[in-house]
């Protein structure tokens, strides 16, 4: 690394893996539900179990993000963090949230909006939060009087987010206008700005990991994120079919979700065509293999599986079924989760000093936990299917359909098993380079 | 070749273009989504219910308009579904309407906080969402498949409904939805099966006979046990 500052970046990186782990607990916890195992129901009921994996899922995904703009901001601007206390207080501040967020879901105390549960109390302070990441971030860059497009197409998707966090706040009695706005964050982040910070990311990996010229990566960045706004702002428009908006949401919806796989395909493209382009090899093989991983899995979760249930037609009888956990596991780990790990792949050894690139471990961590997530498609898909099949298409039951699908759900559990052996490996990879040192600083390993 | 600078342009272009017709898709929404929803008829009840719904996380397991989780079933129209009789009765104790089965927390609602719910479910079940849920397009050709149901002559006494036992079981062709998939035997031929005096036992306390019965054990008088079990018996005369 080139700057002190950069460790801060360890911090929110092992607690972003802390909360990944505690995901996985509550996942499996649902999963044993679905096939009649719920011996933790008194303690820990479905709806519990449910918000706490989606909200860790974001909240270790948002510190993952963190850490990767306070790992790549210096490096892009050229000069130290502005503040690393203020990014201490801000991580702390944001566990803490977090923490007790997802304590009080055990106590039945939330807001109850699908990856919105958390009290408006602490709605607001993680708004102050993530002003004091913005902040710190943006003086930053300020300071460096650099401004890449790299870290200015980060800095914006991170500015956006916080933007849009702020519609999912109001509040109405008419349940259609309520999930309108709700949309306008869940759908907007991920399919949206969310995607401008793992452009920026991946952008970034890139320029590092293949050699190829600053230039040429960073204009076909900005055609990626273009394609991303242009199909997804409207994209929207797949919540709103059914849900008590007007029937032309059906056509907006419908074609511009049609064009959502062409920028998901983009990315995977460009990325491979970098890797390919790139003349100079960078030793961290396992970071690119995460990079390029990312852009292939997200082209497929997020895109293809996408569009397989946001055509108006089909998705009348997919929607609200178990279709659409398939196409978010995929989707979710694709995009995000793996351009998370990919920045650790790189950041680690650069914050520690030690190259464990080669280690097999990082090449189990990469295989397992991808074979595993397909794995668990696989069997979403199974379970999805049936159910759309049975219970919409056929009318029965909806408790007759469950056990009838019961099968599948042991399927899962076991592909999620393989899953976890995979971020095992990772983690295990993670703990064995140790703490960020100084020592390891101007060991910045530059393709060669 | 595009240069940078037009692949910016391209992508601030098109972000702001796109944007601003989403707006304007947003307003018009605003303007036409009361006329849809029936906003005016979003009673205080309605209101309450909405809240009640949000501060218990009910998304959490149950979809409504298609959205929520994946663990218990769509409400939308889980009035006309099920019924009010049987939604209230459900509302106060949840778990003894599925004994042996998936479970839902108790929240031990008062009266007042259970119509609060209904009436908001109510609300949602009369939203125009474009058609949603369609109407199974399998179901009418599997119908035909299976044996026409019993037809009783007999007018049905009101507490068949009123007890919500019409939710699971089918009585003069009618009702029994909820109860296909636990196996709950059609009402109009019991009395071939079993004695008055063995009717009224079974429905006073199920899993008392068999445990693992999926039947609830209902808050019944001793009269309305007896209005039950003649009525049934009497469907032998």
């Amino acid at each position: 690394m080139k700057f002190a500052s950069q460790k801060v970046a360890y911090w929110f990186f092992a607690s972003a893996m802390l909360l990944f782990v505690l995901q996985l607990v509550y996942g499996f916890i649902m999963g044993f539900a679905h096939i009649g195992m719920d011996g933790l129901h008194e303690w820990i009921p479905f709806n519990t179990a449910r918000a706490v994996h989606t909200n860790l899922l974001v909240f270790w995904l948002l510190l993952g993000f963190m850490g990767a703009a306070y790992f790549i901001i210096p490096d892009e601007a050229d000069c130290e963090l502005f503040s690393v206390k203020l990014a201490y207080v801000q991580l702390i501040a944001f566990l803490a949230v977090g923490v007790t967020a997802i304590v009080g879901y055990h106590f039945n105390i939330w807001e109850g909006r699908k990856f919105l549960e958390i009290p408006r109390p602490l709605d607001y302070l993680v708004v102050v939060d993530v002003l004091l990441f913005l902040a710190n971030i943006g003086l930053t860059v300020m300071r460096g009087k650099r401004y890449t497009t790299t870290s200015i197409v980060l800095y914006m998707g991170l500015l956006f987010a916080a933007l849009l966090y702020l519609p999912g706040m109001i509040s109405f009695d008419n349940q259609t206008m309520d999930s309108f706005y709700r949309w306008w964050v869940v759908h907007l982040w991920v399919e949206g700005v969310w995607e401008l910070i793992m452009g920026g990311i991946l952008c970034y990996l890139l320029i590092k990991l293949t050699g190829v010229d600053r230039e040429v990566v960073e204009k076909w960045l900005y055609i990626i994120v273009g394609l991303t706004f242009l199909s997804g702002i409207l994209g929207t428009g797949h919540h709103y079919y059914y849900i008590g908006t007007p029937r032309y949401w059906l056509i907006v919806g419908g074609i511009f979700s049609a064009l959502e796989p062409l920028a998901f395909l983009g990315m995977a493209i460009y990325a491979l065509a970098m890797a390919k382009k790139g003349g100079r090899k960078h030793p961290n093989k396992i970071a690119l293999t995460w990079s390029l991983g990312c852009a292939i899995m997200a082209c497929v979760g997020a895109g293809f599986l996408g569009i397989a249930h946001t055509i108006p037609q089909v998705n009348m009888f997919t929607h609200g079924t178990l279709v659409t956990a398939m196409h978010g596991h995929l989707a979710f780990w694709g995009a995000y989760a793996m351009i998370v790990l990919a920045i650790m792949a790189y950041a680690m050894p650069l914050l520690t000093g030690r190259k464990l690139w080669d280690s097999p471990l990082a090449t189990w961590a990469f295989w397992t936990s991808n074979i595993g997530m397909s794995a668990m498609t696989g069997a979403f898909a199974v379970a999805g299917i049936t159910q759309v099949n049975l219970e919409r298409r056929m009318g029965l039951d909806f408790l007759a359909v469950q056990h009838e699908i019961e099968m599948h759900f042991i399927g899962l559990l076991l592909a999620a098993s393989l899953f976890t052996v995979g971020i095992g490996c990772f983690i295990w990879n993670f703990l064995r380079h140790g703490l960020p040192t100084d020592e390891a600083l101007g060991a910045d390993i530059e393709a060669s | 070749m595009l240069s940078k600078s037009q692949a910016k342009v391209f992508f601030l272009g098109g972000t702001g273009l796109f944007s601003a017709a989403f707006l304007a898709l947003t307003v018009d929404t605003h303007r036409k989504v009361p006329a849809q929803t029936r906003q005016a008829d979003i009673t205080p009840a309605v209101a309450r219910g909405k809240r009640i719904w949000e501060h218990n996380n009910c998304m959490g397991c149950h979809t409504l308009f298609g959205e929520g989780a994946y663990y218990a079933p769509e409400l939308t129209k889980a009035v006309e579904r099920r019924g009010k009789p049987w939604l209230r009765m459900f509302l106060k104790d949840p778990a003894a309407m599925f004994p042996n089965d998936r479970k839902m927390v108790n929240y031990h609602f008062n009266d007042g906080q259970i119509d609060d719910v209904i009436a908001f479910l109510d609300w949602c079940g009369h939203v125009d969402l474009n058609g949603f849920p369609a109407k199974p397009p399998l179901a009418e050709k599997m119908k035909a498949t299976s044996a026409a149901p019993v037809v009783t002559m007999k007018p049905i006494p009101p507490i068949f409904d009123t007890m919500a036992c019409t939710g699971c079981h089918s009585i003069g062709g009618k009702g029994g939805a909820a109860g296909v998939a636990l196996g709950a035997p059609p009402l109009d031929e019991v009395y071939k099966r079993k004695s008055k005096a063995e009717i009224a036992t079974w429905i006073s306390d199920p899993q008392k006979i068999k445990p693992d019965t999926k039947m609830p054990k209902l808050p019944l008088s001793p009269a309305q046990v007896t209005e039950i079990a003649d009525f049934l018996s009497s469907l032998g005369n």
